[in-house]
């Protein structure tokens, strides 16, 4: 079977579009780096991949609020693409950067579990972190084993980084909120450590750091009603191999690299990114 | 054109925040512990454009506010909606930028705004942006005056008030559009030099030249000869006298800044305590260079050193990898966030105009500022210490993070001197394929004759005249504002994204970087590879019309590089360009007339040799004398210690601003971008422990690394800047030691930032400062030839000075010394924090008598409890034998054998130790006695060069030994689970300290974050 292709966006700023690429390529994806405005222009169009990625970085400089600027070229220039691709079936990732410009073209959470497809209405944000500082720290999240997120299946906790100035997430509407934890849409949150996993996950904000952005209910990420488009402000790529973890020299090294894969040394985060090549596999 | 104002203010209200308020509010309580109660923040656009207010109106939810957390207003202040605004503040403070100054938000939003409402055909069209603050429960004493002064810089910003009688009256502060005042093209001017030298000097001086009277006769003799006469006067420009494009082309290119006359010169230099009287001819090409071509003939690793942008070494059989650091002092101390920014955009374009383009793939940055909690006079025309860093510090945060580049690796040093002259080190490494497709080796530019050169990125404005020249001049009160820029990193981002597109294509042929000199030093230089140029100015995009000639050839407008296309390659690369909206303006072309020949339409206003141009400045002969310093001795036995004894002193030292934790600030820069740090600057079990050097393993899916580290040590120029260079280079090995590095195969980067040393009545002690520079170079040589590592690339800083006379303040000489190399496999690395009970310690190398200034003797003099500083400073009599003890150790770790590994240099073996029980958050039993012949003090507090602190697993530790012996090694004790860290020396306790007290002593002094909320 051929690889899934996979359009991983780059342009204006976007920065983490060479290693979301190669964590595609190493689960058996085949990654394009692909401009912007090469679906903008129309000389390529979307319809041509099975996975979409929009990775992090500083779209516009997150001037006017992360992700807004991109958002907004993608919602007046590519709506009727982005609508089609999720109408298809097709999976969409936004990681940091990417998550906000999903968040903010309306793709997450999306409306309603009865009306599952796109109608880019705003209806949530990512913000300032109540610190008012951009940091770079790992964060420890949890998933829910129940979401509908094809993304997360089989995950149930892994260390990432978060780098982020803008990354709490608020949803002014608690009955909105209330119904996307109902829908099990709260895929991914900040916990402490020290739970046992499978216990982490509360809707009682964390303190810092354990919660680096005061975030609400501890949201780290969430999924549409499809389960198909999911975006969180952790980045999963970072992780991709066990050699990227802050603990690796602390740790007893475990054997050696497979010649054509990471065997042993895989990071904790390269699950989410088989499990959507495998997804469409799996729907050929 | 109409101006159109919308205000955005965060929603109040159930778990919403103002955060950019509340962060002012802190601030101001972290730097100036006043207490407001609340600070509330509006951000404003003035849209200057065609498209009605009411069309704007309708689309500020789609645009300027996030209708979830913000509310909009158009055409009206915030202030006066008492539903927004129902309490009246103390003080309302709004600042906006000066004409001219880089608007980056302005500039996005225009971008947004065109994506709505497209404005074709209209240049003027655009959007400025200003913030707003009120205060409520502003303390009495507090004048808005004052507040606003904290908030802004008057060289690049305008602050509006409105203090307690104006708000209690509702008078607002309204900012208006800033309007560029109108530029007038002056036609090229004849620049008479038949004048006397007194007019000479004088005519360099107020036309912020920085040319000496030797140099001015040079340029004025060169427009006496008659060839030259007649050869000007065929092509039609005056043939008897320079043009003021011609001046300043000249000016800049023989700046100080790009030609290093100190650095080029001839040096008379004495020794008067050796007798030593001797000629030098030129110190770079003696020390620096000599040394890195004799061993560029040994390896065959070293592919393209010193006449590039930065130094390239190949690294595996497809890739080769770049490094260059540069400073950005001057401006950093004019405007410290600009400064900064421009100073790390602008290494990363080096990297980017290396060969035929890298990619750059990590950032250092390093600092040296005065110390932030100093409360001593300030000059005029100085900002605290503690501002200067918040500033820097953002704007290489801003560079860096919106760059999408790692920070990996840096430092901050704190010294009083540097008050007067900050010093921002920003370094980067680069990667690129050793072969393009087109088979052609990237390292090697291939530019001829017909070349089409393009300037592409950012536009030329009257930001950026003179900085070349200015940063070769001392700073003053009159230092001017346009030396001083902002970065904009994502008109960089595109630019980069876009050329490096282009170079896998095999659409260039030669590119540089605009930086000092603008397009005068980037054509010029390139115009060398085919003998010649001519450059049309009139084709240059400008930010606003009506710049003169020589502006358009010297402005040093950020964010452009220059590009050098083969005529059938154009069409493509306008394509490539016009895909990532990057703006790509051919200007010249390359030619072979051995002439730099610039045009202005059809008019020739500059025509120079580029003979003339490069190699026509004449050396510079210089005195150089020197005499060791007699500083007051440190003498450890008259110390009265304190109470607590050592373990007091241990709390102070790990709280001195040299030492203590920088922890909330690199947090702040993204170190893991690209997914390949494998060791990031923070180390250990809570991950706050020091990292010793920066590990990255750039291809995804291959563990194969490089380290970066680095070495600075400036308090020991004050006995010696020899032994300072010594330390600054053996700090950056051992660092890099201690993270595999392979020893084999690493290579150098030199920045020294020295004091003027030309000795003038300015500065009466330019000869002993010229004769520290020798030294600092000699040393440089001894030791780089000893550890095989070829300098690579370098930069110079000459004149960190402040004021003249009595009120000078020259920074003390500062070498800062980068490393960066192969690391064979990143899964075998080691870092500092210790990683269990039962760890065995040793140290390797030994402790001597050497504590002239060190750290515990400046701290211990600062405070009144010691006479001086003075004392043996640490050397490094036989760097050969450190380099096989280096090779033993590093092998260790790439063995897998070792895993922790510290370098001990600031505050020695206590200080070291110290700071591995608090990253493994573990206690440790530690015994000094045997770790070399010298005082108890030495041993402890001392800072011997060649020294490492490891931690081996007992089931390892006899293989260890064996591995290590013939070097010099000391089992120093065991790692243990008491929480506590005991030194002693035989059977004397010296110090007994609690981990937990040790984290907050090492990690308060310098968090001035006011907190989280």
């Amino acid at each position: 079977m051929t690889a899934p292709k996979v359009a991983v966006l780059f342009g204006f700023g976007i920065n983490c579009d060479h290693e979301t690429a190669a964590v595609f390529n190493l689960v058996g994806g085949d990654a394009e780096r692909i401009h912007v405005n090469h679906f903008v222009s129309g000389n390529r169009v979307l319809e041509e991949f099975e996975i979409l990625a929009v990775p992090g970085g500083f779209s516009f400089g997150d001037h006017l609020g992360s992700g807004r600027l991109m958002g907004n070229r993608m919602r007046f220039a590519l709506r009727e693409q982005l609508h089609a691709f999720v109408a298809a079936g097709k999976p969409i990732i936004g990681i940091c950067n990417g998550f906000q410009v999903l968040v903010k073209t309306g793709l997450l959470p999306g409306p309603s579990a009865d009306q599952p497809l796109p109608d880019f209405v705003q209806r949530a944000s990512l913000t300032l972190n109540d610190s008012g500082r951009y940091e770079d720290r790992w964060v420890t999240l949890e998933f829910d084993e129940h979401s509908p997120c094809i993304w997360t299946k089989g995950i149930q906790r892994i260390d990432c980084p978060v780098r982020h100035g803008e990354g709490k997430f608020v949803m002014p509407s608690s009955t909105d909120f209330d119904a996307l934890a109902a829908n099990h849409q709260l895929t991914v949150r900040y916990v402490d450590p020290a739970t046992k996993p499978g216990q982490g996950i509360s809707d009682q904000p964390l303190p810092f750091p354990l919660s680096p952005n005061g975030s609400m209910r501890n949201i780290a990420g969430i999924c549409d009603a499809t389960g198909l488009v999911f975006g969180l402000m952790p980045h999963p790529e970072a992780v991709y191999a066990k050699w990227l973890h802050p603990d690796h020299t602390r740790k007893t090294a475990p054997g050696p690299l497979d010649s054509d894969a990471l065997g042993e040394w895989e990071g904790e985060g390269l699950q989410m990114f088989r499990n959507a090549v495998e997804y469409v596999l799996s729907k050929r | 054109m109409a101006v159109t104002r919308v205000e955005v203010t965060p929603k109040q209200g159930e778990g919403m925040r103002d955060v950019r308020g509340d962060v002012i509010r802190r601030q101001l309580k972290a730097d100036h512990n006043i207490d407001v109660g609340e600070v509330r923040s509006i951000n404003g656009f003035l849209i200057k454009s065609n498209t009605e207010k009411a069309d704007i109106a309708s689309r500020v939810n789609d645009l300027f506010a996030d209708p979830i957390i913000e509310d909009a207003l158009t055409d009206e202040l915030f202030l006066t909606s008492s539903e927004h605004f129902p309490t009246t503040p103390d003080a309302v403070i709004t600042i906006g930028f000066k004409p001219g100054v880089t608007d980056n938000p302005g500039s996005a939003a225009y971008d947004g705004f065109q994506t709505i409402f497209p404005q074709p055909d209209l240049v003027d069209a655009s959007i400025s942006t200003y913030h707003t603050y009120a205060f409520f429960g502003l303390p009495e004493t507090i004048t808005t005056e004052w507040l606003a002064s904290t908030l802004h810089n008057n060289l690049i910003q305008r602050a509006v008030l409105a203090d307690s009688t104006a708000c209690s009256n509702a008078q607002w502060p309204a900012i208006d559009y800033p309007e560029k005042p109108p530029q007038t093209l002056t036609p090229p001017q004849r620049m008479d030099l038949e004048i006397s030298d007194e007019a000479l000097l004088s005519l360099s001086d107020t036309g912020l030249l920085a040319l000496n009277l030797e140099e001015m006769q040079t340029i004025q003799a060169h427009y006496r000869d008659e060839t030259i006469r007649q050869s000007r006067a065929s092509v039609g420009i005056v043939p008897d006298a320079p043009t003021d494009v011609e001046l300043e082309c000249l000016a800049q290119t023989w700046s100080e800044h790009c030609k290093h006359k100190i650095f080029a010169s001839k040096i008379h230099h004495i020794d008067s305590e050796t007798g030593e009287d001797t000629y030098i001819d030129s110190i770079f090409k003696t020390h620096i260079m000599k040394p890195t071509h004799d061993l560029q003939k040994e390896v065959d690793w070293l592919l393209s050193v010193f006449h590039d942008n930065s130094g390239v070494i190949a690294w595996n059989e497809e890739w080769s990898v770049c490094m260059k650091a540069e400073t950005h002092n001057s401006p950093s101390a004019l405007d410290p966030y600009g400064g900064a920014m421009t100073g790390i955009v602008g290494v990363n374009r080096d990297i980017l105009g290396t060969g035929l383009g890298a990619r750059p793939i990590a950032n250092t940055d390093v600092f040296c500022f005065g110390p932030p909690n100093w409360d001593g006079e300030l000059p005029d025309n100085l900002f605290h210490p503690s501002r200067v860093f918040r500033g820097v510090h953002a704007g290489v945060r801003v560079g860096g993070n919106e760059s999408g580049i790692p920070t990996v690796n840096g430092a901050i040093v704190f010294d009083d001197r540097y008050i007067g002259k900050p010093l921002v080190y920003c370094g980067t490494v680069g990667i690129m394929p050793r072969k393009l497709p087109d088979g052609r080796e990237s390292h090697i530019k291939t530019p001829t004759a017909g070349d089409v050169v393009y300037m592409v990125g950012g536009r030329v404005g009257y930001d950026g005249i003179h900085g070349a020249t200015f940063s070769s001049l001392e700073l003053t009160e009159e230092s001017p504002s346009s030396a001083v820029q902002i970065g904009d990193p994502i008109t960089q981002k595109k630019m980069l994204d876009m050329v490096l597109e282009a170079r896998d294509a095999g659409l260039i042929s030669c590119i540089t970087d605009n930086g000092a000199g603008g397009l005068s030093s980037s054509i010029g230089e390139m115009a060398e590879y085919t003998n010649g140029c001519e450059i049309d100015l009139e084709k240059v995009p400008l930010k606003q019309p009506g710049l003169s000639a020589w502006e358009i050839l010297v402005s040093e407008s950020q964010e452009r590089m220059t590009i050098a296309v083969r005529p059938e390659d154009c069409a493509a690369f306008d394509a490539m360009a016009a895909l990532h909206e990057v703006e790509a303006t051919p200007v010249a072309t390359f030619t072979n007339t051995g002439m730099f020949h610039v045009k202005y339409g059809e008019d020739t206003v500059a025509y120079l040799s580029i003979e003339f141009l490069h190699d026509g400045v004449p050396q510079l002969q210089l005195e150089s004398e020197w005499r060791t310093p007699t500083p007051e001795q440190f003498n450890p036995e008259s110390i009265q210690l304190p109470q607590e004894g050592h373990s007091e002193l241990l709390l102070r030292m790990l709280a001195r601003p040299n030492i203590a934790s920088k922890e909330s600030w690199v947090r702040q820069y993204d170190h893991e971008v690209i997914a390949q740090t494998a060791v990031k600057p923070f180390v250990g079990v809570h991950r706050d422990g020091p990292g010793d050097a920066g590990v990255i393993a750039p291809l995804h899916g291959d563990p194969h690394g490089l380290v970066i580290s680095c070495g600075i040590a400036p308090r020991y120029s004050d006995l010696d800047a020899g032994a300072m260079a010594a330390a600054s280079i053996d700090e950056a090995v051992r660092n890099a030691v201690c993270a595999g590095i392979n020893v084999d195969k690493m290579a150098g980067l030199d920045n020294f930032c020295w004091p003027d040393s030309i000795e003038s009545a300015k500065t009466p002690d330019g000869k002993f400062k010229l004769a520290q520079l020798v030294r600092a170079n000699r040393e440089l040589e001894r030791v780089c030839r000893a550890y095989k590592l070829p300098c690579v690339s370098g930069k110079d800083s000459m004149k960190n000075d402040y004021g003249t006379g009595e009120n000078k303040i020259s920074i003390p000489p500062t070498l800062l010394y980068s490393v960066f190399g192969d690391q064979p496999d990143v899964r075998f690395t080691a870092t500092s924090d210790f990683k269990n009970p039962g760890e065995k310690i040793y140290l390797i190398g030994e402790s001597k008598e050497e504590l002239g200034a060190s750290e515990i003797a400046f701290m211990l003099h600062e405070s009144g409890e010691a006479a001086g500083i003075g004392g043996q400073v640490p050397l490094l009599p036989n760097p050969e034998r450190n380099l096989t003890t280096y090779r033993a150790l590093s092998t260790a770790i790439q063995a897998g054998l070792i895993r922790t590994a510290h370098d001990c240099s600031e505050g020695g073996v206590a200080v070291a130790a110290a700071e591995m029980c608090i990253g493994g958050r573990v206690g440790a039993e530690i015994d000094i006695d045997g770790t070399g012949e010298s005082s108890d003090w030495s041993r402890l507090w001392g800072e011997s060069l060649g020294r490492f602190i490891v931690g081996v697993q007992p089931e390892d530790e006899a293989d260890f030994v064996e591995w290590m012996s013939g070097h010099p090694i000391t089992l120093l004790g065991t790692v243990n689970d008491s929480d506590k860290l005991s030194i002693v020396d035989g059977y004397d306790t010296l110090i007994e300290a609690a981990t937990d007290s040790m984290v907050d002593a090492w990690q308060k002094t310098l968090d001035m974050t006011g907190g989280v909320a």
